[in-house]
């Protein structure tokens, strides 16, 4: 038996066998089988070596900043931040965009100014302080579905993510106190939130100024009433950001926290809604934080108030739902480990 | 191999102790660390956690102080924090992220600027081994490439300590041995001082010269395993066939304190003349001597001889591991 060296294996093309033995030309020209070949030797040699770093680190601001870059950045970026889901994104931007859509009707309402028509489209969509109150606390769908939504979908797993992977570790095994943690973790959300409710009212208010070609006299007329708006618009972002975060600190789950924020809104809603309905009573929407907001909102931008019982209350309650819900996000992120979840 | 560099402690406790309301996790611990490889061994529960908790100023000490690199663990956490790598024993990583982004997420957090810690994260995955493998996501990486990576992000910003718990948990063989090899390597080209605390006694020898041994949140042993080793008793390890009960039961009637697993006894090596009585025994209990040698005391044996010394009942360190130490399979 003929023995082949290594190289002799190497057959180059990879021939069949047939065509080895009998040679081409019989209409096997085309045909092709893989055949023994010898492993490239192709690749880096793995030469570890240890580079160390001269560089200098960054102060407070530059890792406070790289929390909150890294939970905003990730609405934007496929990669390279905190993940949002692609679904999350969408149904940001369709709230957002859903938002905006007083902006288009403004628009609309432009181009049939004066007459009845043009009456007409300016009491539904022009600024007056029903609208400005609509816009960031309208009752159906925006304020009750939409801003709620969103939150559900900004807070889920802003911190139940980090007690589930873990990842508390990173934060706390650096120099990042559990107070800019937190506050990081916070400001996230309230700018994610804020650039939708509040950027929003903010565009309406301008563009209908641009539309109407409206003049300084008109910008002092309605400039209380639009900052009466822009607060209750933060007040609603301080509110559902707090409680949205609450949420988060008490569970591993990005779902809990994201169906237990709605369950709190619509169910505080419903009850007092249904206790109004059988008993005439409206103090049961002070457990509401919706209608607490609406009311503060209703205040702040001056319209009627459609609750009877007084405003102090639902300041009160907002005051300490605000305070309960830091609160329990402050203990709860004091008890996330370094060491050991 | 020697991996002290400096004499200098870098890190020192004096009087630390920490409760937790009634209980004492630390009870007056003294330590001086110096430079080089450390391993710190332990029970579970015996107060490891809460040492690195001190050590990296997260927690408020009951009384006494320490420093790490010169600053007061009870004041300095942050700057400690900034100087050290810590790399957890549990999953501390976004499945979510390719690894290239967590490492350079972890970068961020100690301050450094993204161009820098990406230019970093890449030169410490390839460290690790991950070059590869780093802009695959977290979620699809077996255990050994998220040790590497939690290693990576640990050591991104080039720590003076660093502060390695359980780092080969559920690793294999092959990526074990990487681990050790990488973590020898930081010590001895990086110049870097390694804490490690692990169940695996191979490992903690395998890398460090020194250990620290914690009992009850005592420190109960500091001292260079060498030293340690001297000062345990020879002995001789003699393998039997054919009937080592009575080979054992031979031994002891010579008055022998006899350790016997298996085919495979040990007895203190007295004098010189030891292994002619073992042969005599043999003899007389009619069996075969097919290997005898002088064994030599590892840090397994010194571990249990301490533990056997304070009274606790531990055969092996294989018992202190859990599912976790051991990937889900059985202890080796």
């Amino acid at each position: 038996m003929v023995r082949l060296s290594d190289d002799e294996v190497d057959i180059g093309g990879g021939k069949t066998r047939m065509e080895v033995a009998y040679g081409s030309g019989d209409g096997d020209d085309e045909a092709q089988a893989i055949v023994a070949k010898k492993e490239a030797t192709l690749g880096a040699i793995f030469d570890q070596s240890y580079r160390p770093w001269e560089g200098e680190l960054g102060p407070r601001w530059v890792r406070n900043y790289a929390i909150f870059r890294h939970h905003v950045y990730g609405l934007f970026r496929g990669t390279g931040h905190r993940h949002y889901h692609p679904m999350v994104k969408l149904t940001i931007l369709i709230i957002l965009l859903y938002s905006l859509l007083p902006v288009l009707m403004l628009f609309l309402a432009s181009l049939t100014s004066g007459g009845e028509i043009g009456d007409l489209t300016a009491r539904m969509w022009g600024i007056n302080r029903y609208n400005l109150w609509g816009q960031v606390l309208g009752y159906f769908p925006r304020n009750l579905c939409c801003w709620p939504l969103l939150t559900a979908l900004v807070v889920g797993g802003m911190i139940s993510d980090d007690r589930r992977n873990g990842t508390s570790a990173i934060y706390f095994s650096r120099p990042v106190t559990r107070f800019d943690y937190t506050a990081m973790k916070y400001l996230s959300v309230a700018v994610v939130l804020g650039f939708v409710i509040v950027l929003s009212y903010f565009v309406y208010y301008t563009t209908a100024i641009i539309f109407n070609a409206e003049g300084w006299a008109y910008l002092v007329d309605t400039l209380p009433m639009f900052l009466g708006g822009l607060l209750a618009g933060i007040l609603v972002v301080i509110t559902y950001t707090s409680i949205g975060l609450a949420l988060s600190s008490i569970s591993q789950s990005r779902f809990f926290a994201a169906i237990a924020f709605l369950g709190l809104i619509y169910g505080t809603k419903l009850l007092a809604l249904l206790i109004d309905t059988q008993f005439d009573s409206s103090i049961l929407y002070i457990l509401s934080p919706y209608d607490c907001l609406a009311h503060i909102g209703q205040w702040l931008v001056g319209i009627d108030q459609n609750y009877e019982h007084p405003l102090s209350f639902s300041i009160v309650s907002i005051l300490a739902i605000n305070a309960a819900c830091i609160g329990l996000l402050t203990a709860r992120v004091s008890s996330l480990e370094v060491t050991r979840e | 191999m020697s991996t002290e560099l400096n004499s200098g402690p870098v890190i020192t406790a004096h009087n630390l102790r920490k409760m937790y309301g009634p209980h004492l996790a630390l009870d007056d611990v003294n330590l001086e660390i110096p430079s080089g490889a450390v391993g710190i061994l332990g029970p579970n529960g015996a107060g490891k956690s809460t040492l690195f908790k001190c050590l990296l100023g997260l927690i408020k000490t009951t009384s006494g102080e320490g420093t790490v690199l010169g600053y007061d663990i009870r004041t300095e956490g942050d700057k400690i924090r900034s100087r050290i790598g810590y790399m957890p024993e549990y999953d501390a990583l976004d499945p979510g992220l390719a690894a290239v982004d967590q490492v350079r997420y972890s970068g961020e957090l100690l301050g450094m600027n993204p161009a820098h810690a990406t230019q970093r994260a890449h030169e410490v995955l390839e460290y690790v081994g991950l070059k590869d493998q780093r802009y695959r996501k977290i979620e699809t990486f077996s255990t050994g490439m998220k040790q590497a990576t939690k290693l990576a992000c640990a050591l991104v910003h080039d720590p003076e300590i660093l502060i390695c718990d359980e780092p080969t948990n559920g690793l294999d063989q092959r990526a074990r041995e990487f681990m050790l090899q990488t973590l020898r390597r930081t010590v001895s080209e990086g110049g870097r001082s390694v804490l490690m605390s692990s169940h695996v006694m191979d490992d903690v020898q395998d890398v460090c010269d020194r250990i620290v041994m914690i009992h009850k949140g005592k420190i109960v042993v500091q001292s260079r395993i060498d030293e340690l080793a001297k000062q345990v008793d020879r002995e001789i390890e003699i393998s039997i066939w054919g009937g080592a009960s009575r080979m054992q039961a031979a031994l002891e009637g010579r008055g022998f304190e006899v350790r016997r697993l298996g085919r495979v006894i040990r007895v203190d090596r007295v004098d010189d003349n030891t292994t002619f009585v073992i042969l005599e025994a043999a003899a007389e209990a009619g069996v075969q001597v097919r290997q005898m040698q002088e064994y030599e005391p590892d840090l397994e044996d010194i571990f249990l001889l301490i533990m056997d010394k304070l009274g606790a009942k531990v055969k092996g360190t294989s018992e202190l591991m859990t599912e976790s130490h051991t990937g889900g399979g059985p202890p080796e």
